[in-house]
């Protein structure tokens, strides 16, 4: 039988904070994979639009390299060959952190969800899995091995948010709350449409929202966004780096900008503004 | 005999095992040389029209809510003490709404 702890620690997955926080922030979002047919061109685009610091590590016989922005690693770049005639889609993969990733798994599986990958301890990041919710929207857990980031307002070129859309926002928020323990609560909407927002330690760490009327993206599916200081123009810059822009500029609910985009191989990711100051958030 | 074939069925079970493929091009072919297997999607990305009122972000904080309950400090992973329904610990959201994301700023003086 194959021996996982012969293979499964290929060398050069950094911690994912080299300042973690003594606290275990159960269910923050902590980290993302693209998964993308083209890893240069990748390297290129995200460099090219947020600023990014991108290494190439040896991982096996899989291209992997590690995005950072002011020396903080924030993200994974994956290639993976899409077979001729296939049509696949190119997509972040966002990891929730957790404290131990093999109890997590069990308690999604029995929760409905579906193992994707078994836990694997990676480098000196920690023990992963992938899952897919009981919706079919896939997902993975992180126990880092160095604790999570602390809880600061992301700077620009970091990821500030991320959401699930889904067809079943009541079932996906039993099911998160389950596994991960969150407190949720339902945001008003004059649309029809369900905005769930997922919090722990008293931090708004994810939303989940009904899939958009007339989406042709019907599949549940979670969704990054990266802060940027001008939604109106990172989106030209996406597009003069062969981006496309899927949904335009926007007032969202914290009356910053947001968009939709396109990395030039179709994984898509959102962008958001920030602008509120701390005066303007409500105290902890 | 009894232990030849037991080692039959292991490896059946074990060859099945690695060469299972899900509908989500996951792949057994990433463990132990290399990355995992994979993460396409299925294909296509138009998000339909979001209209005026469909809101993806966060709120500021405070913003009222309807609490579903749960609690994250009262239990760890999964179905563990507190995991659902617990409510009321009162550190900021769920008396005063949905709470925010961290605001606060690096460096300074704590991550809070």
């Amino acid at each position: 039988m194959t021996s996982s702890a012969a293979f499964a620690e290929p060398t050069g997955f950094p911690p994912l904070s080299d300042a973690g926080t003594p606290e275990h922030l159960q269910g923050k979002i902590v980290w993302a994979d693209l998964v993308t047919p083209n890893l240069a061109g990748a390297q290129a685009f995200y460099t090219g639009l947020f600023g990014w610091v991108i290494h190439d590590i040896h991982v096996g016989n899989t291209g992997y390299a590690v995005a950072s922005v002011d020396g903080r690693p924030l993200a994974g770049l994956v290639q993976r060959t899409i077979p001729p005639g296939e049509q696949k889609q190119s997509h972040w993969l966002t990891f929730l952190a957790v404290q131990n990733a093999d109890t997590t798994v069990r308690t999604a599986a029995a929760d409905g969800a579906k193992i994707l990958s078994k836990p694997t301890t990676y480098g000196h990041r920690g023990r992963q899995a992938v899952l897919a919710g009981p919706d079919g929207a896939v997902f993975a857990v992180l126990a880092s091995s160095s604790g999570e980031p602390g809880d600061f307002l992301a700077a620009p070129g970091e990821w500030i948010w991320s959401t699930l859309l889904t067809q079943d926002p009541d079932g996906a928020a039993k099911f998160y709350q389950s596994v991960f323990g969150y407190a949720a609560f339902d945001l008003p909407s004059d649309d029809g449409l369900q905005h769930v927002i997922l919090s722990s330690q008293d931090y708004a760490r994810a939303g989940i929202n009904s899939l958009p009327k007339d989406s042709y993206h019907r599949h549940a599916h979670w969704l990054n966004f990266i802060r940027v200081d001008d939604a109106a123009a990172a989106s030209a810059k996406a597009v003069a780096l062969g981006g496309k822009i899927l949904v335009a500029p926007r007032l969202d609910r914290h009356g910053g900008h947001i968009a939709l985009l396109a990395d030039p191989y179709g994984a898509p990711f959102g962008i958001m503004e920030w602008t509120a100051t701390d005066s303007q958030t409500e105290p902890k | 005999m009894n232990h030849a074939r037991g080692l039959f069925y292991f490896a059946v079970i074990l060859g099945a095992t690695a060469c299972a493929v899900t509908p989500y091009g996951y792949s057994g072919d990433g463990y132990g040389r290399g990355y995992y297997g994979g993460t396409y999607e299925p294909y296509g990305y138009d998000y339909g029209y979001w209209g005026g009122d469909y809101r993806v972000g966060p709120p500021l904080g405070g913003e009222r809510g309807g609490f579903r309950g749960g609690d994250p400090r009262a239990g760890g992973d999964g179905h563990g003490p507190g995991g659902r329904g617990f409510g009321g610990h009162g550190g900021g959201g769920h008396g005063g709404g949905a709470p925010s994301i961290p605001h606060g700023a690096r460096g300074g003086g704590g991550h809070r």
